[in-house]
């Protein structure tokens, strides 16, 4: 197996790396050092897991392991005595998400994928190196164990977990496997751009990882049978990894971000740990119902600057409210039963870990879940809660020794166990100096007051009403040295102060300018001073989150109206009744019951809309969106067909509620046209307030985006683009072609494979290629294609190759030069849904005119109208009334552009796009013909659910704006709070 | 005969020129009898006539007398309206945005207040005819770069050449605010630009531009009573901004957020400058400001979308009201992006568009017309049906503020508009393809 013919050379890889390996094999050089290996630690209080607490318990740990501990032990006849009166001590704190550098430039060789930020054989612990100043950081928070992960890159391979040893000691070096999904933005080059091919190439790669793993198994029984598959360091790690159940861990952005990857977990079923935001607590509950194992950062945000009132506008409500909520999310995680693990990852300055904890605590966390966070939690997803995370026999023997309780303001890490060995803590601040101490000089008795704030020693000193700054302080754990002005003492110029600790006192000298030597001693005058900054608390606010959260969501799902009747209006039934005026119509659950000039029904059993002067409309259906779409590109191929909009897209857009305001429900989000070939698109209903799956259209048939023209290949990109294939609209027919003929022979290849069984049993089998696939959907007409086109000629080119490959095109997308081929496009049956009158654009939008509209409709060709934009989403009732302008179409076709056609074209009608007997119950009222430049939608519903109304959207406002206003408010008063304590230090 | 060859010309593509051709002077006296008028200056004048000579308004009134050499038209059941203005646009300026070649609105550089809309003003734009065949008859055309981005030009939508074309060559300065953004993401960079200051910096550039063009007006004044030695040499920008310093010329701010207005009225305040704010959008803050010192407001584009995520759906389309209530003069454009330079024609439905939020019609209507006029510096010509003004004037079949209105009749200064354009010629020739496929049959 090739996982087996791979390992020589993995190790070769570790040992040239891991230099400081090989402690048990390397010789010895010099005189060997040999320390003891075997320790009592007695008389402390010891949390031996989170929720167990021993006092005056006695640890015993033997060759780096706990041997035993408890409050009635022996100590071993063999064993160094430590005393720990005073001091608290836990297991061991591991931080699973320690970033450490990639080196992508060794992504070169014949074994490498052929992506370039693709190592997933790469093994983050070799980057561990014991003189980073980042470990000791880590250790003087109290961490002994880390989870090292690549800081870059798509599959960016093993993470490490590590002793935080001088030499490191390696626990597992492939605990689990690390998957990000980083993209290269929209001016990248190099796939996967966007969001969407990241996660296509992540859910490509997977496949290929089990085909690799089948095909070498294979390959290996019927060496003679089949061709030798390829090699590939990364396919062959993942599909080991896949073997072994590693857990595997992805970072995610924010909390829409979770239940992407969640579902591409699912599908293969992943065991899962998300690296998470702080963002969790917007969709709490869904998040909670995931089955993964966190690890969330304690970053909160700063208060944002509101001072100036007009910068301020700028701010989003969510990010306004985020400040305040985000100390309360991973409280908020553990209550819903989720495990969750901390991180000092995404600190700006890592001695802000502990101050976050504690405020986190103070802010009502469980100090046994916290505990659980840096200890059980960390060990348990890495599949090491059987040797770290406690303090019980057995377990390595890593301990956190901290002064007083790790969870309270004042704590300090006095020193660290790891593997049995202790790691002195040399903190910047050596609590054994500060506090306030009588100073006594000759007879001369002084006040000596020396703190510790904001990283830097203060010391006064006082002699009756004098009071004299120390200036020059240097500090090292025994040693204290000073200078000051004496003057005031009598003592003219500067004199040197120097002290050192012995036995709770401190034992001084001082030279004077003429260089005098005088002694002085100092005791302690109380415990050490509370001298430490307060941190800002922020004030409680009440927990709320809107769906989504932010301006204009929701507090609840609108719930569905069981009976809704409209009464004497004109309807617009865009069907066989047409505009039929003062009638009334009838919504039951969610679906149209009845249309008829008058409906009874009882008083109080139907919710009624006085449709008097008003106008029903079945809801608008835009056939042409990018609202919601996360990076509406992956521009990078020419055939990116495995990408999939589902797979991005945004509920939390507020375009989708400016959409409703404007009566449109149903949209077909599609992707780019910056290639030939697109991505999959998703048909959505405008259910504001669900997640991103809720909004997706179910019943509506899968297709994909195509595009022609100057954009795929490039001719308005700048002259940097010119080599990508195609350039010319010859070569954007022939790379259909291509890639029509490649879909029939992968689809051939697989049928051949699945009709023969010795095949199945002796040969490789097919790779599943998902490009391929979605095109061979497209050729058993399983998927609609809707294409981006403005010229007649490379529409009736396209439509001559779907005819040749045996399929119909869905819709031309713009097809503003389609009044020029109309008869053509309804011989082919491709509907075309155009803009209403824009042109001049591009050069290849020089004869679009606005008639095009009226005349494809004249001549018999399915026509509807769209928008591809956010802005003009919200007016397609007077884009569709261009039609009555240009070319005089009547007043019900002219509606029927943006209903009942584009819901053809979608292949939707039998649920949206009329007022019909049987149909969703998507409506939009309206005070005016819907067609006039007055009118506004007052009411937009979908399935039954009032989605929005003038009067809710008034409540709306009120609510947001007393929301602002709240959360400025409470930003203000810490921040000036905040500010107040920083000057006081200054003084 | 005409016609034909240009039709000719047209099917083979080898024109580069729009075909319509400019209608010549006006040489006879021409009455409109019996419309409706919408003088937008008084009220609407029901079963009124028009009377136009030498290009000028001379008599609106009941019952006209008419004269053997007059050319009547009979216009009842009609519409008259001032011609509308497109009060901020590149139209002319650019042919085909995405086609580098065909754009002329945006000089290199920063400071470029020398920079003369006018004089690369194409009269054989095809988005021209185009334009005008929705009753737009005048553009005001600008310059967009930099801080400073030149001197816009009124422009009538017909004639030979620009110069036939200029109604006035030099409208206004415009200076295009710098954008002032609050940090978009919770960032832990320690790095923080104050983006106020950054902003006060750039404009600080003309200031200190300004201060020289003080000072070198100064150092001619004295060169040319001879109390200068030396000579001044010659400097285009700062001769340019003559009229600025000196109150003539009011400067044209574009800005769109509420800070950005706010630290434009108070720099124009500090300066002494006349003001016209272009853009807007965000206003609401300011409000007081823009009456208080009487700076009008030219809303560019009502279509666009709400600048942030919690305004209100209809924080845009809402805002011609808020301005009428609070008695502070605006006009309504459509945007000024050179994309949308061939999309002027839509200038009524972008003022209609506030309509459904509470604008009275006839503000909507005065938005596109008089009191563009007048921010232009443009009301004793046009904006109105006045005697003593330009005839130009549309003639529809209804509410220019409705999409289905057709616009029938146009004159520019009593000259007589064609209506047609490239896109009724191309509907025209493939209308004849279905003919000849005997799939129509009109």
């Amino acid at each position: 197996m090739v996982i087996r013919r791979l390992q020589p050379l993995l190790l070769i890889v570790m040992l040239m790396v891991i230099r400081t390996g090989g402690a048990q094999t390397r010789p010895a050089e010099g005189i060997r050092s040999n320390p003891p290996t075997v320790w009592a630690l007695t008389n402390a209080r010891v949390h031996s897991e989170p929720g167990v607490q021993i006092d005056k318990a006695t640890i015993i740990i033997r060759d780096g392991l706990i041997e035993a501990v408890g409050d009635n032990i022996g100590i071993p006849a063999d064993a160094g005595i430590i005393d720990l009166s005073g001091k608290t001590v836990y297991a061991g704190f591991i931080d699973p998400w320690v970033p450490v550098e990639i080196n992508a430039g060794d992504n070169q060789s014949i074994l490498d994928h052929w992506q370039e930020k693709t190592w997933a054989h790469r093994q983050a612990a070799a980057a561990y190196d014991g003189s980073n100043q980042q470990y000791e950081k880590l250790r003087q928070l109290g961490f002994t164990t880390a989870n090292l992960v690549g800081d870059k890159g798509i599959f960016r391979g093993y993470s490490g977990l590590v002793n935080l040893t001088e030499k490191g000691q390696v626990i597992d070096e492939e605990p689990a496997q690390i998957i990000s999904l980083e993209r290269g933005g929209w001016k990248s080059k190099t796939y996967p751009a966007s969001l969407m091919g990241a996660i296509a190439f992540v859910r490509q790669t997977l496949l290929d990882c089990d085909w690799y793993h089948e095909a070498w198994k294979i390959y290996q029984k019927y060496p003679a049978r089949n061709s030798q598959p390829q090699q590939d360091l990364s396919l062959a790690a993942l599909s080991s990894s896949r073997e072994a159940g590693l857990p595997f861990c992805f970072p995610a952005a924010e909390e829409q971000e979770v239940l992407r990857i969640n579902r591409l977990a699912d599908e293969f079923s992943l065991p899962l740990i998300i690296r998470g935001s702080g963002y969790e607590y917007r969709r709490i509950d869904e998040i909670s119902q995931i089955d993964a194992r966190w690890i969330l950062p304690v970053n909160f945000p700063e208060a944002p600057d509101v001072t100036n009132p007009l910068l301020a506008r700028q701010i989003p409500t969510e990010r306004l409210k985020h400040w305040a909520l985000a100390p309360g999310n991973i409280k908020r995680m553990v209550a819903k039963g989720n495990a969750v693990a901390v991180t000092t990852d995404g600190l700006g300055k890592s001695e802000d870990f502990h101050r976050n904890l504690v405020k986190l605590v103070n802010n009502g966390l469980d100090k046994t879940a916290a505990l659980a966070a840096l200890t059980t939690e960390p060990a348990a997803m890495l599949n090491q809660g059987e040797r770290l995370g406690r303090i019980a026999p057995g377990y390595h023997a890593n301990l956190t020794v901290v002064d007083g309780d790790y969870f309270s303001k004042n704590a300090s890490v006095c020193e660290v166990w790891i593997g049995g060995r202790r790691h002195p803590i040399e903190s910047s601040q050596s609590r054994e100096f500060t506090g306030r101490w009588q100073m006594m000089i000759g007879s001369d008795s002084l006040g000596l007051q020396i703190d510790f704030r904001d990283g830097r020693y203060r010391i006064t000193v006082t002699h009756d009403t004098l009071r004299l700054k120390g200036k020059e302080i240097s500090v090292s754990e025994n040693q204290l040295n000073w200078v000051m002005d004496t003057e005031p003492l009598a003592l003219p110029g500067w004199t040197r102060y120097y002290a050192t600790r012995y036995a709770g006192q401190l034992e001084g000298r001082a030279v004077t300018e003429a260089g005098q030597i005088m002694t002085w001693n100092a005791v302690r005058m109380t415990s050490p001073a509370q001298a430490e900054s307060v941190p800002a608390e922020q004030p409680a606010s009440p927990y709320f989150v809107t769906y989504p959260e932010g301006a204009y969501g929701f507090a609840q799902i609108p719930a569905v109206e069981p009976v809704v009747l409209v009464n004497d209006a004109t309807i617009w039934t865009c069907g066989p009744l047409g505009i039929v005026e003062g009638w009334d119509a009838l919504f039951v659950d969610g679906k149209l019951k009845e249309i008829a000039p008058a409906i009874a029904y009882p008083r109080g059993g139907a919710l009624i809309i006085d449709g008097n002067g008003k106008h029903l409309t079945p809801g608008i259906v835009d056939c042409h969106s990018h609202t919601t779409c996360i990076g509406v590109n992956e521009g990078t191929h020419s055939n990116s067909a495995e990408v999939r909009v589902e797979d991005v897209i945004d509920a939390d857009d507020i375009a989708i509620y400016r959409e409703l305001a404007g009566g449109v429900t149903t949209i077909n989000v599609l992707h780019g046209s910056a290639n030939t070939i697109g991505g999959q698109n998703a048909v959505l209903k405008l259910r504001w307030g669900s997640n991103d799956q809720n909004l997706i259209f179910s019943a509506a048939p899968p297709g994909i985006k195509f595009a022609l023209g100057e954009n795929v290949k490039q001719s308005n990109w700048g002259d940097q683009f010119t080599t990508r294939y195609p350039q010319t609209r010859l070569g954007v027919e022939q790379y259909l072609t291509d890639a029509f003929t490649a879909a029939e022979d992968y689809a051939g290849e697989w049928r051949r494979y699945r009709r023969n069984s010795r095949l199945r049993k002796t040969s490789i089998p097919p790779r599943r290629d998902l490009e391929l696939e979605a095109l061979t959907e497209v050729l058993a007409g399983q998927r609609l294609v809707h294409c981006h086109a403005y010229r007649s000629d490379e529409m009736l080119a396209f439509m001559r190759i779907a005819e040749q490959f045996g399929f119909r095109l869905g819709t031309f997308q713009h097809t503003l030069e389609g009044y020029k081929i109309a008869e053509r496009l309804r011989e082919h049956g491709v509907g075309g849904s155009s803009f209403s009158d824009w042109w001049a654009y591009k050069f290849e939008v020089y004869d679009a005119i606005p008639h095009n509209v009226s005349l494809m409709h004249e001549i018999g060709a399915s026509v509807s109208v769209n928008s591809d934009s956010d802005e003009l989403a919200r007016r397609l009732n007077t884009e569709a009334a261009k039609a009555l302008k240009y070319g005089g179409m009547s007043e019900e076709e002219a509606l029927k552009l943006i209903t009942i056609n584009a819901a053809r074209q979608l292949g939707i009608e039998r649920w949206v796009g009329s007022l019909e007997e049987g149909k969703d119950a998507d409506f939009v009222i309206w005070d005016a013909s819907p067609l006039s430049t007055a009118a506004r939608a007052e009411q937009t519903w979908i399935e039954g659910r009032r989605y929005f109304s003038l009067e809710k959207d008034a409540i709306l406002r009120q609510r947001d704006r007393q929301t602002r206003n709240r959360f400025i408010q409470q930003i203000i008063a810490a921040r000036v709070k905040d500010a107040q304590q920083k000057g006081g230090h200054g003084e | 005969m005409v016609n034909r060859i240009l039709f000719w010309l047209v099917l083979t593509g080898l024109v580069f020129a729009n075909d319509q051709i400019p209608g010549p002077p006006q040489s006879v006296p021409i009455l409109l009898r019996g419309g409706y008028l919408h003088t937008v200056s008084g009220p609407d004048l029901a079963d009124f006539d028009i009377l136009f000579i030498d290009g000028k308004i001379t008599a609106i009134d009941r019952n006209l007398e008419a004269f053997p050499n007059y050319e009547i038209h009979d216009i009842r059941g009609r519409h008259v309206y001032p011609g509308l203005i497109a009060a901020s646009t590149t139209l002319g300026l650019v042919e085909i945005a995405a086609v580098r070649a065909t754009s002329d609105y945006a000089e290199t550089g920063d400071l470029n207040p020398n920079i003369i809309a006018n004089r690369a003003y194409n009269t054989d734009s095809e988005s021209i005819p185009v334009t005008r065949s929705n009753g737009i008859l005048l553009a005001h055309v600008t310059p967009q770069s930099g801080l400073i981005g030149g001197q816009s030009s009124l422009m009538m939508l017909d004639g030979w050449s620009w110069e036939d074309a200029t109604l006035i060559e030099s409208v206004g300065m415009h200076v295009f605010w710098p954008s002032i953004k609050y940090q978009k993401k919770n960032s832990d960079s320690k790095k923080k630009e104050d983006p106020v200051a950054e902003a006060e910096a750039r404009i600080a550039e003309i200031s200190k531009l300004l201060s020289d063009a003080r000072a070198y007006q100064r150092a001619l004044q004295a060169e040319k009573s001879g109390r200068r030695i030396k000579q001044q040499p010659r400097d285009l920008r700062l001769a340019s901004l003559q009229p600025v310093i000196a109150g003539r010329q009011p400067l044209f701010i574009h800005a769109r957020s509420a800070i950005q207005i706010e630290q434009a009225i108070n720099w124009t305040r500090r300066e002494g400058l006349k003001m016209v704010l272009v853009g807007g959008h965000d206003l609401y803050p300011v409000m007081d400001l823009l009456g208080k010192y009487e700076i009008p407001v030219i809303i560019e584009s009502l279509q666009i979308l709400p600048l942030h995520r919690h305004d209100h759906y209809d924080q845009v389309f809402s805002l011609p009201v808020a301005l009428h209530q609070a008695g502070i003069r605006f006009a309504i454009s459509g945007s000024a992006s050179a994309f949308e330079a061939p999309h002027q024609r839509n200038l009524p439905f972008e003022a209609a568009q506030a309509l459904p939020f509470g604008l009275p019609r006839d503000m909507a209507l005065r938005s596109i017309t008089l009191s563009a006029a007048e921010i232009l510096g443009a009301e004793e010509r046009i904006g109105s049906l006045e005697v003593g003004k330009d005839a130009t004037l549309i003639v529809t079949d209804g509410d220019i503020l409705e999409i289905s209105t057709q616009v029938i009749k146009a004159w520019i200064q009593g000259r007589r508009v064609d209506l047609d354009n490239r896109h009724e010629q191309l509907y025209r020739k493939y209308r004849e393809k279905y003919r000849q496929l005997g799939e129509l049959s009109d």
